[in-house]
């Protein structure tokens, strides 16, 4: 239709009308002309006339609706008209509106986290088509691999591919930064010099860095972040084009970038050139320099093919370095905000999956509100009907209610969701990219709309279809309680309560279940004491303490100075940080053959590490200070160690390698450790995997690689920083120590945050799902028992006791309530096993969980049935028989 | 036959009376029933509603004017995309009522 016509027709509604009056008018006056002129008397031709035409109103209405207008002036009128009666029924209204609101508030976050976490997380140029490829390894568990190349092997990925149109890489590097207060560490990365454009993002002041950057013999440059500008220089413009001296080298600011961009998280940026020949080809160590790669897609590129030209490339490049692939791998490509979210986004899954069956309890309650109050206007619809509006004008004007309800439970849900995306924003561990900004921003708030129209139907349509089934009009006849169509209501309603107590089964043992991990991770003995330990990174200078001498002199002053600081304990050198062990080797032992690779880790330390950790000897002796000062080659393993490959001879005294040191060229080689004695077992591959085998040994073996110091307080251990660095800084000024934190910290925020904000979340959902399922039987029962007056009044008058009366209602209560506890058993049964990636130390049928959950739901049930029936059990026989 | 059918049938009829000139809603009822020999008998509560809807359609224009007995009516007539429908009416017609002659005399 013609939509300016259509326009046209709405603006001139009164004249239209009128117009159609006239046309009508005439016809009948025609008619009944006719008929005079046939011999009737004007009376009688009048009422034939009138007669013959039928309903003029039905035909008027009709043609308005022909007009293509009327959808939209009725729209008003029904708006209009559903407020009215809304506002006349406030207590159901602000219910609905209320259900409605946690359920599109709640919904929203969920999805504000999804989409500005992992959907578009990044202000890069067309982000979605970042990825990044692994190999990985198959006989490895998951999907990760290796995603970082040595430089040559990276250029060789950039040259030799088909599927990218460019291909950037980036090298992590610790950045020493001489300041008044002493030297501290920053954290850098060399970016292949195609990074910028590649990435997209103009700096906000100066420039980016660029391929002549990168040229031998071009000028140092450097670019910085904007929270190191602003956190260190005061967001100093002025800054701009002047020297730093960084790692020992003076290097010139060329361009400061926007907050948001926090590529690799680096505070500050290095050119680097991708001629093979680039003297920044290698590191400090003089070992190659391993670049992460980034990829962009050729337009039209699927992710398998990018999987199989990949793979022809890898197979080549295994054959030129065996050492890095694995005998068996696939290539595992993914975007890139999927791949930094990582093992977090099951996590972020089952909170969509979770947050939407709690809007399907907030939809399944207003529902059934709507249905009940449909009841109780069964007679105005009927009245309506009969005034000659149509099914199809009635379902509208019924939907239109709930979409006035839906819009206001939006709008308060809207409320809702920006404080809860606050709120989630300050609780939500650090799972998310450091780019992603949690916010109630465009597209969110457009999903909220969504769901809010999404909800009108979900909770409006099947009320509005039920009111207008059946004869309406013969409802005018007889009373609306009791008839017919109330008892499908009732049905209805009982199936949509089952569906809410059965949801927030599943969503309470959801939660549970979280509850019961965090529990299991947080009394885990972790074989090690976490409490008042001081961590710290130690970064020496490049080019300096290369020597174990020089090494060991630093380290033997420094702890002397710290460990007579008061408040200390103890404190010792290591290169790990448990529960996260870094060093990994396979070892050999002599005279045992085996086919799979002898892994384990190994740590480098002090004499004092047992002693600051708090690990327990079994057998044998520690590491003395004597061992360590002649960096004797012997070793301290763990139980898990002892038992795996040195079984069935005694473990002290046998000797073993560690095959990755033959590797490096700083450190000793074919050197055999004899075994001094054992220990308990730590936690040294994560909380949740069983011990790993871990070998001690003298931390002056070698100088190779950076250290880090574990101190153990008598006092809060954060207090102490200060004076440790002044200790550290009196032996030498140069020398930076970073990241220092204390042990728990790490604790929490690598392995307790993530199951901590699912309990959160879950147990916020699982808690609004459950007073929403409460609600619904509450609103059920008190429908019940007011349909029931009369039965129960008979009752009573022949000799019903009072408890007879209140065990009847909750007995009708509890049987709606125990359907369903067992279909959300079931349901439960089945869907808690998707968690199981997200659980630990529990199975995801857990009894004890289980059980809690049919506890809580029975109680809170029974006392949701309880005061409708107490009212039942108040029910004056007299009055309520009088009342038919 | 389903309700869009009839409902195309009313159309036609519509269409092809206005095509011999401009007429009134209720001459229009009276002329198909003259035309059918009293055998088509054409319910206001259709015909309004449907002259309205191709009014929107553009397939007639209306226009008011006086009666011969000098009372304002309203008069619709046929626009070209009228013309075109009926053509396009009158061939669909045809087809249907030709298959329906071949089906009750064959089967």
């Amino acid at each position: 239709m013609p939509l300016l016509k259509r326009l046209r027709s709405l603006f001139r509604r009164k004249e239209l009308d009128a117009a159609l009056d006239e046309e009508l008018k005439f016809h009948v006056e025609q008619k009944m002309l006719d008929y005079i002129a046939a011999g009737m008397s004007p009376e009688a031709a009048r009422t034939a006339a009138m007669r013959s035409f039928g309903g003029v109103e039905k035909t008027r209405e009709e043609c308005r609706d022909m007009r293509g207008t009327n959808l939209l002036e009725n729209f008003w009128r029904d708006l209009h008209y559903g407020i009215r009666t809304l506002f006349k029924d406030r207590r159901f209204a602000l219910m609905a509106i209320f259900a409605l609101a946690l359920g599109i508030g709640a919904s929203t976050v969920v999805f504000s986290v999804v989409y500005d976490g992992l959907l578009n997380p990044f202000p890069y140029k067309d982000a979605a088509g970042i990825t990044v490829f692994q190999i990985h390894n198959s006989t490895d568990t998951g999907t990760r691999g290796r995603g970082a190349f040595a430089f040559s092997e990276f250029l060789d990925y950039r040259d030799q591919n088909h599927v990218f149109s460019d291909v950037v890489g980036t090298a992590y590097t610790n950045v020493l930064y001489s300041t008044a207060g002493g030297m501290e560490r920053l954290r850098g990365s060399y970016l292949t010099t195609n990074t910028f454009p590649f990435l997209g993002v103009q700096p906000l002041l100066g420039r980016w860095l660029t391929d002549d950057d990168g040229n031998p013999g071009a000028p140092p440059v450097f670019v910085m972040s904007h929270q190191l500008w602003k956190e260190k220089f005061g967001g100093d413009p002025k800054l701009l084009g002047t020297p730093l001296v960084l790692n020992g080298a003076s290097r010139t600011l060329v361009g400061i970038m926007p907050p948001r961009f926090k590529y690799f998280g680096s505070a500050v940026y290095f050119p680097l050139s991708m001629a093979r020949d680039s003297p920044n080809a290698v590191n400090e160590y003089n070992r190659p320099r391993w670049l992460v790669a980034e990829e962009r897609l050729k337009p039209g590129v699927t992710y398998q093919a990018v999987a199989a030209d990949i793979d022809v490339i890898a197979r080549g490049l295994a054959k030129s370095y065996p050492d890095q692939y694995p005998k068996r791998f696939t290539i595992h490509v993914d975007s890139l905000a999927s791949d930094v979210v990582g093992d977090s986004k099951a996590m972020l899954y089952i909170l969509l999956a979770a947050v939407g069956m709690l809007l399907l309890i907030a939809c399944s309650n207003v529902a059934n509100l709507l249905l009940a109050r449909a009841t109780v206007r069964e007679k105005e619809i009927a009245l309506r009907a009969s005034l000659g509006a149509s099914r199809g004008r009635l379902i509208r004007q019924l939907l239109v209610e709930s979409f006035a309800l839906a819009i206001a439970g939006g709008a308060l849900g809207c409320i809702f969701a920006y404080a809860g995306i606050q709120l989630t924003a300050a609780i939500i561990p650090s799972m998310l990219p450091g780019e992603a900004v949690v916010e109630l921003n465009r597209v969110v708030l457009l999903f909220a709309v969504g769901v809010t129209l999404l909800t009108t139907l979900l909770c409006g349509l099947a009320p509005a279809l039920h009111s207008v089934r059946g004869d309406l009009s013969s409802r005018l006849a007889g009373t609306a309680k009791g008839a017919n169509s109330s008892f499908r209501h009732g049905k209805l309603r009982a199936a949509l309560v089952i569906v809410e107590v059965a949801l927030s089964i599943v969503l309470l043992a959801s939660a549970g279940l979280m509850m019961r991990t965090l529990y299991a991770l947080t009394h885990l003995d972790l074989g090690f004491n976490p409490a008042n330990v001081l961590v710290m990174s130690v970064e020496f200078p490049d080019g300096t303490y290369t020597t174990v001498e020089k090494k060991k002199a630093f380290f033997e002053q420094s702890l002397s100075r710290i460990q007579a600081l008061p408040g200390v304990i103890s404190a010792a050198e290591t290169i790990s940080l448990p529960p996260y062990n870094s060093a990994r080797s396979d070892i050999t032992v002599p005279g045992r053959t085996h086919s799979e690779e002898w892994d384990t880790m190994f740590d480098v330390c002090s004499e004092d590490y047992f002693k600051t950790i708090g690990l327990h000897l079994l057998r044998g002796r520690l590491l003395s200070a004597s061992d360590v000062d002649s960096g004797r080659f012997v070793a301290v393993v763990s139980q898990t160690f002892a038992r795996l490959y040195l079984a069935g001879q005694d473990p002290l005294g046998q000797k073993f390698k560690f095959n990755a040191l033959d590797q490096i060229a700083q450190t000793p080689h074919d050197a055999y450790f004899e075994v001094i004695g054992v220990v308990a077992d730590i936690h040294n591959d994560g909380l949740q995997k069983a011990p790993f085998p871990q070998a001690y040994v003298p931390y002056t073996i070698t100088a190779y690689e950076n250290r880090a110091l574990l101190i153990r307080t008598a006092v809060d251990p954060l207090l102490l920083v200060k004076s440790v660095r002044e200790q550290v800084w009196a032996v030498d000024r140069n020398v930076a120590l970073t990241d220092a934190e204390t042990l728990t910290h790490y604790l929490q925020e690598f392995t307790y945050s993530q199951p901590e904000f699912g309990l959160e979340s879950l147990g916020a959902f699982a808690g609004i799902g459950l007073l929403l399922a409460a609600i619904g039987v509450f609103s059920v029962m008190a429908y019940t028992v007011s349909l029931e007056t009369h039965e129960i009044g008979i009752r009573m008058a022949l000799g019903a006791q009072r408890a007879d009366i209140l065990k009847m209602v909750l007995r009708k209560g509890l049987a709606l309530v125990t359907g369903g506890i067992l279909i959300g058993l079931a349901t439960s049964l089945a869907v808690t096993r998707m968690l199981s990636s997200e659980i630990w130390g529990v199975k995801s049928t857990d009894p004890l969980t289980f059980s809690a959950v049919v506890i809580i739901v029975v109680a809170v049930g029974a006392a949701a049935c309880f005061l409708p029936a107490r009212r039942a059990t108040r029910v004056d026989p007299l009055i309520a028989l009088r009342h038919e | 036959m389903g309700k869009d059918q009839l409902q195309g049938a009313l159309d036609l009829l519509i269409l092809k009376m206005l095509a011999r000139g401009p007429l009134h809603g209720y001459g229009l009822a009276q002329r198909i029933q003259q035309v059918s020999d009293e055998a088509l008998r054409v319910e206001e509560g259709s015909l309004y509603p449907a002259l309205h809807r191709m009014e929107q359609l553009d397939w007639i224009g209306a226009e008011w004017k006086a009666t011969e007995n000098g009372r304002r009516a309203k008069y619709y007539k046929l626009t070209p995309a009228g013309r075109k429908q009926l053509a396009r009416e009158e061939k669909a017609w045809s087809r249907v009522t030709g298959a329906v002659a071949k089906v009750l005399r064959y089967a």
